[in-house]
């Protein structure tokens, strides 16, 4: 930005940046297109992705996907609302101890929440033991809970898993809102739901937008979820099953090519109807809004409320924990026996101890770069003038927008043999693809809270430096780095967490056994049979212990900022 | 001490030019201000000779060294930002501690050189307080300190007292002066605060719209200002609109509405001729009130308003259409009745001709 010499880092930065970008972000996507709409005669056709929409299972599979999404999304919405609400307009009992709980089902992926909910809710399972207790229900004919539909076990683990997403983006919007408007529409005789409808609703439309995009694209390309529960007709794991032929067959290709396009097209739709710019706010807030003190019955019905919220969110995980701690666990309303055995086994396991290792190893060295990338493209963008740096920022939070499972395939497309990046096999090695793919997926995290840094930290303290003899780069180190330690370390631990328990990635692209990640274990540990369900489900508490540190870490770094990485 | 050069200097940001053509030479041990309004460029002029910015045209010299395009670290001044920008993860002894370190200097004479820094504006006690532990005034003596410990070429203070409250302000002022004298510092100081430059600079330079509108000594300035921009940038003022009459040397006879007054042309490049429309310049305390007519310069009107400040009263002077600003020293206001007209006068020395 200031002489020549100055602006050649800028510059650097960014071509290298863009280059990692275009190799392992552009490139994988690009691939993917090119198998779907590549004849084996080498020109373009259409017919593959003409036949997804002929082919009656793969129009299924997309049409259950579509649903799984949509009431997903809403039943996420019915959630998240009411509870940023309570939380954005009063003060209730133990309030702080209830927004932390809120988060915890950040803390496990949900695939692993799938076991507990299937020991629960399953045919022999806890709830009909209780049920069948209570003789309230003929234990010849057990309801098979899960069994009448399986999207609805799918779309309830979902929500239980992204509420806080959309909780966070919701609270951010709501606290965002000046009072003063609400108290407008009251003086003009506007009340309750109307007021709520008319004035608040359109309001905190882009923070519900940003939230409930990335909840609509988490849900839509969900892999671990319906792969735990056997539903098997969605479009995520027909593209999981015709991995196997990635080689000859197009129609993997095109089901995600399909899946891509929908994803965007759903986007942009859904920006253009909801999400639009947003209503500038006249002013800052005139008015000292903030939450009042509920009624005392009230109060304790919010509590009461959130503390239901919360019981149902830790179901899953509950079951998790007790199903790793008990000897047998089948037509009852506890498990039979306890043991601590699984716990010393999921230790002892030959699949176990090395898919820890292996996790900490992939996602150390993902989030390495990330912090190295995400200093580096939050610096070009906060700190520089250079021409086109807004591109470099709205790139790097691209992986939010694009489902995990299409960059996935697309990795895998393009390390197929012949091709250029062949070296990075994942059949032969997947260390290097699964840690460029971890890195790429969490970037946005760490550029987040880095800009965030940069923006909160003068840059004249830089200056200052220089002024008395040190070299640009060297002030960058010295001065504002220590000062923003606190954004980088956050936005690490949260990539570093979220890569540590990366279903799709991990599911496709670890392909051998010795390679497999904790997630690719858990699922494999619980495909086994014998008791490969209470291994995996206590190699899943050990996960749960370690994510919730980490959680806890970025949350307590962050406090209330902690929302604001999650948004697009 | 060096002196510091600035030759067709030209600043552009995108289309617009924020600095064009600046050509001034400050001499080695000068303190000098740069002047003007929010947005005239006095600190992008400020911001190229400390490196931050290079520009697009013209030379800066460091005594004979030219230093245009020399990063920031390399020039070896020491610069007070308007924000202080002191470090806050580190102590006040390190802040100061910095500049040395940087310059590689051995420890034991970092220690003394650093207590000495810090002794200079009496701040030796606070040396292992954190900066947020310190209030506005300590904090802007860490910067000076921080700033003189490396012995810079030169000193560059960026609205250095902006933050402060006035009483503190008038203080630092006094301090500023005595520690650049002291150190013989060559020293440029940039503000949009007249009376700071007014009562520390050697000399000074008013900007406007990215050009000088006038360089001088502060006397200079206030009392022979080149154009009705400085003019009224500077002090407060009356701008009354006449046509000459004659003219002769610097001086010129001109006819306004309140009468006809005799002035000083303050551009010797300038010669107004008969019958051009001009602007005198008279500074309220200019004015003298009179009962009876001066033999010069003499306006008849009638006291309105009147503002009694102890010291000085204000009155607003009624003449002609035209409503005159009269600062009147130890003034006996109730001699000054409303009933009545009176005389003011001006000297024709105090009585600045101007291009209209």
């Amino acid at each position: 930005m200031n002489s020549g010499s100055r602006s050649l880092g800028p510059k650097a930065v960014y071509v290298l940046t863009g280059l990692y970008f275009l190799c392992f972000f552009a490139l994988p996507i690009w691939e993917t297109l090119g198998g779907a709409f590549r004849n084996p005669g080498g020109g373009f056709t259409m017919a593959y992705v003409i036949e997804v929409f002929r082919n009656p299972i793969y129009l299924e599979g997309l049409g259950n996907s579509v649903l799984m999404a949509v009431f997903s999304t809403l039943l996420t919405s019915a959630i998240a609302l009411p509870l940023a609400l309570l939380t954005d307009r009063y003060l209730f009992p133990a309030k702080n101890l209830f927004t932390a709980l809120i988060l915890i089902p950040m803390i496990l992926p949900p695939f692993v929440g799938a076991i507990g909910v299937k020991q629960i809710l399953g045919q022999e399972g806890a709830l009909n033991a209780l049920l069948i207790a209570l003789h309230l229900m003929n234990p010849v004919h057990p309801v098979d809970w899960l069994g009448q539909s399986r999207l609805f076990g799918v779309v309830v683990m979902n929500a239980l898993h992204l509420y806080p997403i959309l909780y966070l983006n919701l609270v951010a919007a709501l606290a965002n809102v000046d009072p003063a408007m609400e108290e407008a529409a009251e003086n003009l005789g506007c009340t309750g739901f109307r007021k709520f409808r008319k004035i608040t609703l359109p309001l905190i439309m882009p923070g519900f937008f940003a939230g409930g995009i990335i909840v609509f694209i988490w849900a839509f390309t969900e892999l671990g979820v319906p792969l735990m529960f056997d539903f098997n007709r969605v479009t995520s794991v027909q593209i999981f099953n015709g991995l196997k032929e990635i080689g000859g067959n197009p129609f993997p290709y095109a089901l995600v090519v399909v899946m891509l396009v929908s994803t965007v097209l759903l986007y942009v739709l859904s920006k253009a109807t909801l999400g639009r710019a947003g209503h500038a706010m006249m002013a800052k807030a005139t008015s000292q809004g903030g939450p009042r003190p509920a009624t005392p019955l009230g109060g304790w019905l919010i509590a009461l409320f959130f503390a239901f919220i919360t019981f149902l969110a830790i179901l899953p995980h509950l079951g998790v924990i007790l199903v790793a701690f008990s000897r047998d666990w089948y037509g009852t309303i506890l498990p039979s026996g306890w043991t601590l055995e699984h716990f010393r086994q999921a230790l002892g396991h030959d699949l176990t101890l090395p898919s820890i290792q292996n996790s900490l190893k992939y996602a150390s060295l993902a989030t390495l770069i990330d912090i190295v990338l995400g200093i580096a493209i939050a610096w070009v963008v906060t700190r520089t003038k250079l021409p086109g740096r807004q591109f470099l920022d709205t790139m790097a939070m691209l992986p939010l927008a694009v489902p995990g499972l299409v960059l996935a395939f697309g990795y895998l497309a393009m390390t197929q043999s012949g091709k250029l990046f062949s070296f990075l096999d994942p059949k032969v090695d997947p260390l290097m693809i699964l840690v460029i793919a971890y890195s790429v997926r969490r970037l946005p995290y760490v550029v987040r809270s880095a800009a965030a840094g940069f923006q909160q930290t003068s840059v004249t303290l830089e200056e200052a430096a220089q002024n008395l003899g040190c070299p640009p780069f060297k002030a960058l180190r010295k001065i504002t780095l220590p000062l923003i330690a606190a954004n980088l370390m956050a936005g690490g631990l949260l990539a570093f967490s979220f890569a540590m328990l990366e279903v799709s990635d991990s599911l496709i692209l670890a392909q051998k056994q010795e390679d497999f990640p904790i997630t690719k274990a858990i699922y494999e540990l619980y495909n086994l049979l014998g008791d490969g369900r209470f291994i995996a489900s206590a190699l899943g508490v050990w996960a749960m212990v370690f994510l919730g540190i980490c959680i806890l870490g970025a949350s307590l770094i962050l406090g209330k900022k902690l929302g604001a990485i999650f948004r697009v | 001490m060096i002196s510091i050069t600035i030759d067709n200097l030209v600043k552009k940001f995108g289309e617009q030019v924020a600095l064009n053509g600046i050509s001034l030479k400050i001499e080695p041990g000068e303190i000098f201000f740069l002047l003007g309004p929010s947005g005239c460029g006095k600190t992008t002029l400020l911001r190229n000779i400390a490196g931050f910015y290079i520009p697009e045209g013209g030379r800066i010299l460091f005594g004979d060294e030219d230093v245009t395009t020399l990063p920031p670290h390399k020039r070896n001044t020491g610069m007070m930002f308007q924000s202080y920008a002191l470090w806050p993860h580190m102590t006040v002894a390190k802040n100061v501690a910095f500049g040395l370190e940087e310059r590689k200097v051995p420890p034991a004479e970092i220690g003394q050189r650093v207590a000495a820094a810090l002794a200079s504006v009496k701040m030796e006690q606070y040396a292992s307080r954190k900066i947020a532990q310190l209030s506005g005034g300590q904090q802007q003596r860490v910067a000076l300190a921080r700033a003189l410990v490396i012995r810079p070429r030169a000193l560059l203070l960026d609205e250095p007292l902006s933050n402060l409250d006035a009483k503190l302000r008038l203080e630092m002022r006094t301090e500023i002066r005595r520690v650049c004298k002291e150190f013989g510092l060559t020293a440029i100081y940039v503000t949009h605060d007249q009376k700071e430059a007014l009562s520390i600079s050697d000399r000074m330079a008013i900007l406007e719209g990215g050009r000088i509108a006038q360089i001088g000594k502060p006397e200079e300035v206030y009392r022979r200002p080149l154009s009705r921009v400085v003019a009224d940038f500077i002090g407060e003022t009356n701008f009354l609109p006449g046509k000459v009459v004659s003219a002769s040397g610097s001086s010129a006879l001109v006819e306004t509405e309140v009468g006809r007054f005799e002035g000083a042309v303050s551009d010797p490049d300038w010669h107004p001729s008969a019958g051009e429309s001009v602007t005198l310049s008279v500074r309220p305390e200019a004015w003298k009130l009179t009962a009876e007519p001066a033999p010069v310069n003499s306006a008849r009107g009638r006291i309105g308003e009147s503002l009694y400040l102890g010291e000085v009263a204000q009155y607003q002077f009624n003449a002609g259409g035209h409503q005159l600003k009269i600062f009147e020293l130890n003034p006996h206001v109730a001699d000054r009745t409303t009933d009545h007209d009176l005389f003011a006068s001006a000297d024709p020395e105090d009585v600045v001709v101007l291009r209209k």
